[in-house]
């Protein structure tokens, strides 16, 4: 049941929320559209430098979100359908890129398999250059397949085995069962990750700055004009051509593929065991985990190795040099974590809101503000960050350099995850509740404190988690923002891996991590199953 | 007796540390129709999914035909399955599930319509073809998974509770139309299901399951009226257990003693079947009478009327009117006892006190021994 508002306190909410999604929103999109003027976007079509960034970009979009689902779907399918060894080990390394900073697996790339790699060079003996596309490729396809992993194994596990059963029965197996029923159900499944995929792939900017070279991308080629000829206009036009595209990926994903799918149709779950998997099947598909596998787990080794040598490809002498001054005299880390706390614990108490007013709600703008909360899951870091580089750093509001622009900018940027969690366990807790409270007397407001909140610990809680660990891992959002002032640890990152200093860049990446998996281990000790991380 | 079409043998079963199936040995005619009953996690579906091929035999054999099958994979045994939630898939239309499994053989396409058109007229659902299963109600979904089993013509049929998802009504019709094919088709069938009123009325035999033992094997009458143990008896409908020993066996029937009275037991084998545990003198008993072999008189009669014997007084404690009859609860030889009355006279209640007359006939005499 929804009730129509009439108390002041909520209505004074309601006027907040979406106070502030039209200033923090809605504002920054339309002043990055309104920025340019019109010969900017007309000189797009003459501007050769900006149409090879842009088929770049399609190149890239296509190659990585290809091999990224394909290697989700290995992975999907052998964690849910087979009996392969070590499938719950595949699905925990599988995990561990989700909670990491995306631009990290170049960084670590670039560390093992460049011209000085401790792979390439070291082990190998080999003169290899990872700078270019195809380490592009390599690493995108590393960093976001575990996004592609995760929609397709809660697709997989959806699909009754019974009706693999009545397949096998009516005479298909091997194969042709995997064409004729497991593939078809999951087809819908399929291209939904792909769709997700493709919207990382090409709002991508932490691994195409680290590792691409000369060959730029839209998200990259922004960032280039802002910091080469501190030419918004053009970084806005750029950021345009980069938001399009995603939009329709985003709408594509949401509207016509979320319709398409074959879950709900065969109602009991049967409890039934995996079938034996073909023997030349079962060793094809582990010889791929393991694979894949083991190269992210390089990822890893590299970064740690990278933090405790001197000198990269030259001195592999131990050290924990790096290490102690991170520790003791970062300000970028000190800056990395109060912020992220600060923006995951709003942006969580906002998205919270949020989902309650319009999951119980009625109130003009109620699918205003829904749709709105849903919208920065669909925007690119970077146009997010040209948007409240425009918006926010000049007179009326001039937050240029603060912690507050950045801050802001994590909070808004992160709302979309928390806004569906929360809708999510609102309509999971039924309105009843509230109904008993109401009609025993308590107010909208002290329902939601009294009786909503309390049972939406669990959730609150998961995607505060979130919040922060996307926060204090982005690259792309603040990148705009960042002033010496106000750096953060993944700015400084940057800026040490493209001077050289890949030994104190790789310290301060291991505490990122360690921060990181740290909070997701505490969270899971005090909380237990009450949070949950990536419900797709 | 017939011949046989498929042969359990000794076959056993865990999963983890839990014994599903304990050495079940069982055989099944040609032609057919066999029940599996019994209550939940009696391993019944267990059995099915075994024969079926979906799980591997660990202990004991299995036949179907002359052919040993353990180790024949689940679509060359020619037994196909209708499955309890019907497995129909979801990305295919009525008439692409139904022809799945010919496709799958590669059968000509010209034959593949011939027996659509045959199998789908059977079960009268020509005008469902080109919709998706989403589209169907329930009872439309049954037979459209029904089709796609008989479409492969297959030796043997197994069904797995196939109508628990169906509303009541449509049950009772389709239990029957479901029964009056397999007699027409002639094809040997094994169902599966929890509902003894449904196993009465459709089995040929019936295999009562229990903890992953068969408990009894027969026909619905023989499990009805003569159940081995009382197990069988309280599952396969409703019962009395009056504990008791047996004082003498005699031409004139056998005489039960309980709680200081007599009780008379004449009951009737069928010709060709002799009881299975004749009673002994001396010997503990039980003895099973169903509600419906109880009758309610508000006087005794005269001794010249019936023989004066199994009259007994009670009084009657409650009742509830169900149409085609009515259940009494009434107390006599210090139990309570259900008394069903068939075809009962409106305005007509038993009430306190009366006379309850059990039919000596309608006794079945269980050894406690068994139980």
């Amino acid at each position: 049941m929804k009730h129509r508002v009439r108390e002041r306190p909520l209505s004074l909410l309601i006027f907040f929320i979406v106070f502030c999604l039209l200033a923090f929103v809605v504002y920054p999109i339309v002043e990055v559209f309104f920025y340019p003027k019109a010969n900017d976007f007309v000189s797009v079509f003459h501007n050769a430098r900006y149409m090879r960034t842009a088929l770049n970009s399609l190149m890239m979009l296509v190659l990585s979100t290809l091999s990224a689902t394909l290697i989700g779907f290995v992975f999907a399918y052998t964690v849910t359908r087979t009996d392969v060894p070590g499938r719950k080990a595949f699905k925990f390394i599988t995990l561990l890129p989700l909670f990491s900073p995306p631009f990290m697996v170049s960084f670590s790339y670039i560390m093992m398999f460049g011209r000085n790699g401790l792979i390439t060079k070291g082990l190998l003996g080999l003169d290899v250059n990872i700078f270019g596309w195809h380490g592009l490729w390599l690493a995108q396809t590393i960093a976001f397949f575990p996004v592609a992993f995760l929609v397709m194994e809660g697709v997989l596990q959806s699909i009754s085995p019974m009706l693999e059963y009545a397949g096998r029965n009516l005479g298909a197996n091997g194969f042709t069962l995997f064409r004729t029923v497991t593939f078809p159900l999951a087809r819908p499944g399929v291209a939904g990750a792909a769709l997700l995929v493709a919207i990382q792939v090409l709002a991508d900017f932490g691994n195409p700055i680290m590792i691409s070279g000369g060959f730029s991308v839209l998200a990259t080629e922004a960032w280039m004009r802002v910091e080469g000829w501190a030419d918004i206009a053009g970084a806005a036009v750029l950021s345009i051509m980069l938001l399009v595209p995603s939009l329709v990926l985003f709408f594509v994903q949401r509207y016509w593929v979320g319709r398409k799918s074959y879950v709900t149709v065969t109602g009991k779950m049967a409890q039934v065991n995996i079938q034996k998997t073909g023997k030349v099947m079962k060793w094809v598909l582990f010889t791929v985990c393991a694979a894949v596998s083991l190269l992210v787990l390089l990822v890893y080794v590299g970064l740690i190795v990278g933090a405790f040598v001197n000198g990269w490809g030259y001195d592999w002498t131990f050290t924990t040099r790096y290490i102690t001054e991170i520790a003791t005299r970062s300000k970028e880390l000190v800056h990395s974590l109060s912020y992220s706390a600060i923006a995951g614990f709003s942006s969580a108490l906002f998205s919270m809101t949020a989902a309650f007013l319009v999951s119980r709600k009625k109130f003009p703008g109620r699918r205003f503000v829904d749709f709105t909360c849903m919208l920065p899951a669909a925007l690119p870091g970077i146009f997010l960050g040209i948007g409240y580089s425009i918006g926010f750093t000049r007179p009326p509001v001039d937050l240029y350099g603060t912690a507050t622009i950045i801050i802001l900018s994590m909070i808004f940027w992160n709302i979309s995850t928390g806004y569906q969690t929360g809708i999510g366990a609102f309509q999971q807790i039924s309105p009843s509740f509230s109904e008993a409270a109401s009609n025993l007397g308590a107010g909208s407001l002290r329902i939601f404190r009294e009786i909503e909140i309390p049972l939406i610990k669990g959730p609150f809680f998961s995607s505060f988690i979130m919040s922060f660990i996307r926060a204090i891992t982005t690259l792309s959002v603040i990148v705009f923002l960042s002033t010496s002032k106000n750096a953060v640890a993944t700015f400084s990152i940057m800026n040490l891996v493209s001077d050289g200093f890949y030994g104190k860049a790789a310290a301060l990446t291991c505490v990122l991590l360690v921060i990181s998996f740290g909070t997701i281990g505490l969270a899971k000790l005090i909380m237990g199953k009450q949070v949950q991380f990536f419900k797709v | 007796m017939a011949q046989a079409h498929v042969i359990i043998r000794e076959v056993s079963k865990c999963f983890g540390k839990t014994k599903v199936l304990d050495t079940i040995s069982l055989e099944i005619e040609k032609g057919s129709f066999t029940t599996l009953l019994g209550p939940s996690g009696c391993g019944k579906t267990t059995l099915l999914r075994t024969i079926a091929g979906f799980y591997d035999v660990e202990q004991g054999e299995i036949f179907i035909g002359e052919k040993k099958v353990n180790d024949v994979p689940s679509h060359l045994r020619n037994a196909v399955m209708v499955f309890q939630d019907y497995a129909l898939f979801p990305h295919m239309n009525i008439r692409e599930n139904i022809t799945y499994g010919l496709r799958i053989r590669k059968m000509p396409q010209d034959e593949i319509e011939k027996k659509l058109e045959t199998t789908a007229g059977y079960l009268d659902i020509k005008n469902l073809l080109d919709r998706t299963p989403g589209e169907i109600s329930g009872g439309q979904q049954q037979r459209v998974a029904l089709a796609r089993a008989l479409v492969m013509e297959p030796e043997v049929l197994l069904l797995d509770e196939p109508l628990s998802n169906l509303d009541a009504k449509l049950r009772v019709s389709i239990r029957a139309e479901l029964r009056q094919l397999q007699q027409r088709l002639k094809i040997t069938t094994i169902y599966v299901t929890h509902d003894q009123a449904e196993a009465l009325a459709m089995s040929d035999t019936i295999a009562i399951m229990k903890g992953g033992k068969i408990m009894q094997v027969g026909s619905p009458s023989d499990v009805y009226y003569r159940p081995d143990n009382a197990f069988v008896a309280s599952f396969v409908g409703t019962v009395n257990f009056i504990d008791g020993t047996v004082r003498s066996v005699s031409d004139e029937g056998v005489e039960v003693e309980t709680g200081g009275t007599t009780i008379t037991v004449r009951e009737r084998q069928p010709a060709g079947k002799p009881a299975a545990h004749p009673p002994l003198p001396g010997e503990k008993i039980t003895l099973s009478i169903r509600p419906e072999s109880i009758r309610i008189v508000e006087h005794p009669a005269p001794a010249a009327a019936f023989r004066d014997e199994n009259v007994f007084r009670g009084t009657i404690k409650d009742y509830i009117f169900e149409g085609s009859s009515i259940r009494y609860w009434g107390e006599a030889l210090g139990k309570e006892l259900l008394i069903d009355v068939f075809n009962p006279v409106e305005n007509a209640l038993h009430t306190g006190d009366v006379w309850f007359r059990i039919d000596p006939e309608r006794i079945h005499v269980i050894p406690q021994s068994i139980t």
